[in-house]
């Protein structure tokens, strides 16, 4: 038997799975570029007779992109931010100590993963409400999306902390290091990627929020990528080559940190979420 | 243990801030289905009790039965295609061939697309009279005439369930695959040799080796097809006539678009028992892994 060759055949129809799985990408891609008459043919072409770039120009302009694409890395940044600040103490702690109060956090972090954002969004609209922080909803929205994003973000960074060797730390306090200058000076350099990654993984899920941002921000001019892009997606809508040259825009920049960093987001990952 | 204060205070800082925007408003929740909230109350803590009538307006309403009926068939047809799918694909990549692993971690980028984004290229796709979908099938010889997914009653659910099985595929595979890679190779050599076939060793070694990652692994897929919203606004909005609506969509659409925020909270609360029932089974099955 001819092993080598059993190998390429093995690697021709994972490609063949590929391809199949990232269909859609590609459909909307080419879809963007389009004209308004071939987005409808039937059959439809899947490779353009003629393109036209200048739906992004267009679409750009009348659909406020720069608007609603600052106001998503607003947001996105501002819940990497509290995440990462709040969230890396917290996995650190859950961590290094092993007692009962530890168990009582974790299970607690643990349920708290499994939420989902459109049972905690009533409470949380009538609650800001009463406080008044819908007065400046992007920071009601980033508060609430910080809170859905810090649990997940601790059980991975939880898991990096697992493989800082706790005796680096001993000898640091050792050497007459206080507790927070090893933490700070050993410990989180050593974990360094793999908080990294997982700031990034927060980054990428708060750019692409929803629900809380379409519950919470009533005025356009302060909304993000997401609630602009559902704004044109109607039941009956036919503007299918704006709407996807909008989903380009939008999804290109993730996709783009995505390849950059996919080995390291897969290991990542694997580590923390199931071992 | 010196300075063991840094360690308190690092973690009572999160823990405080996760109390106050996550476990009061959880607490929240449950308060608000008991009482009465309108216009005029939203804006005060002390309601109008109102015992046990949000439930029963809830299960009177018309559309309860086929909801909580949506609800089931999108959970488990979610699930069963995510796995299933995921598994298979686990499988094959765990066979050793040259790029199997850049390969594999392409597949994960549904995973890190907003779900806006994913809803409408799907909804797209699906489109009735000029889908991409229903060209291919028609090519193909499998259907004659189009297929409506997201305007007929009985396929817009499946219309949804189609784009969440995508979404939610790779994550799927990726940890089935971290299970697969940690079963030692020599329990399967030994095996081989021993005359098992491909299916014995399978149904013999693959799966128990296998069980807690899949417990882990299903209870997960439960866990984030209950967390699943984005898809429902950008492809059916929930019709038509709530047939392809969820409890998770009617119980956003009751707060916001009805501003019904009781009977928002009730419908919360009931789908709550559900997701905290499937959280204990992940917990359990992460346990030992998880606390290392």
């Amino acid at each position: 038997m001819n092993r080598s060759g059993n190998k390429w055949a093995l690697l021709a129809i994972s490609l063949v799975f590929a391809v199949i799985y990232l269909f859609p990408l590609y459909w909307m891609y080419i879809t963007s570029v389009k004209s308004q008459s071939e987005v409808f043919a039937t059959p439809p072409t899947f490779w353009p007779h003629s393109t036209d770039f200048g739906i992004y120009a267009t679409v750009w302009v009348r659909r406020a992109v720069p608007s609603y694409m600052w106001n998503s890395l607003v947001i996105a940044s501002g819940v990497t931010a509290i995440t990462v600040f709040l969230g890396t103490g917290l996995a650190y702690v859950l961590a290094r100590h092993r007692n009962i109060w530890i168990d009582v956090g974790l299970f607690a972090v643990l349920m708290l993963q499994v939420l989902p954002a459109s049972v905690m969004v009533t409470p949380l609209f009538v609650a800001f409400n009463q406080l008044g922080l819908l007065e400046w909803p992007r920071t009601a929205v980033i508060l609430g999306a910080s809170a859905k994003a810090m649990p997940f973000f601790v059980v991975l960074v939880r898991a990096t902390f697992m493989t800082v060797p706790r005796e680096l730390e001993e000898a640091a306090l050792v050497d007459g290091n206080s507790r927070p200058g090893a933490f700070f000076s050993i410990v989180l350099p050593l974990a360094r990627n793999g908080v990294l990654v997982c700031a990034i993984l927060t980054f990428m899920s708060a750019f692409g929020e929803y629900v809380y941002a379409k519950s919470i921000i009533q005025e356009p001019g302060l909304q993000p990528a997401s609630v602009g892009l559902q704004s044109f997606l109607g039941p009956n809508t036919k503007d299918w080559n704006s709407i996807m040259a909008y989903s380009a825009m939008y999804v290109t920049p993730i996709l783009g940190l995505f390849v950059l960093l996919q080995r390291r987001i897969v290991s990542g990952l694997t580590s923390g979420a199931l071992k | 243990m010196d300075g063991i204060g840094f360690d308190i205070a690092l973690a009572t800082l999160s823990l405080a801030f996760l109390l106050a925007l996550a476990g009061v408003p959880l607490l929240y929740n449950v308060l608000m289905s008991f009482q009465q909230v309108d216009m005029f109350s939203l804006g005060s803590l002390i309601r109008p009790w109102a015992g046990l009538d949000n439930y029963r307006a809830i299960l009177a309403q018309p559309e309860f039965g086929l909801v909580m009926r949506n609800t089931a068939i999108f959970v488990i047809g979610s699930i069963t295609g995510q796995f299933v799918l995921g598994f298979g694909l686990a499988l094959y990549f765990n066979q050793n061939f040259p790029g199997s692993s850049t390969i594999r971690g392409l597949f994960l980028v549904s995973w890190v697309m907003p779900g806006l984004v994913v809803g409408a290229i799907w909804s797209f796709i699906l489109a009735g009279d000029f889908g991409v979908l229903n060209a291919l099938l028609q090519m193909t010889g499998i259907i004659d005439e189009p297929i409506f997914w997201k305007s007929n009653p009985a396929l817009s659910l499946y219309a949804v369930i189609i784009a969440n099985i995508w979404l939610g595929l790779a994550f799927n595979m990726l940890l089935l695959s971290v299970g697969l890679a940690s079963i030692p190779r020599d329990l399967y050599e030994a095996a081989e040799l021993d005359g098992a076939t491909r299916w014995q060793r399978f149904y013999t070694i693959t799966l128990p080796m296998m069980r807690s990652t899949i417990g882990a692994v299903l209870s997960l897929g439960l866990i984030g097809t209950m967390q699943q919203f984005d898809l429902f606004p950008a492809i059916t909005e929930g019709g038509p006539a709530n047939t392809s609506n969820v409890a998770q969509f009617w119980a956003w659409q009751m707060s916001f678009k009805l501003y019904d925020f009781a009977k928002g909270a009730t419908i919360s609360v009931m789908m709550l028992v559900l997701v905290l029932i499937a959280s204990v089974v992940y917990v359990r099955s992460t346990r030992s892994e998880v606390r290392g």
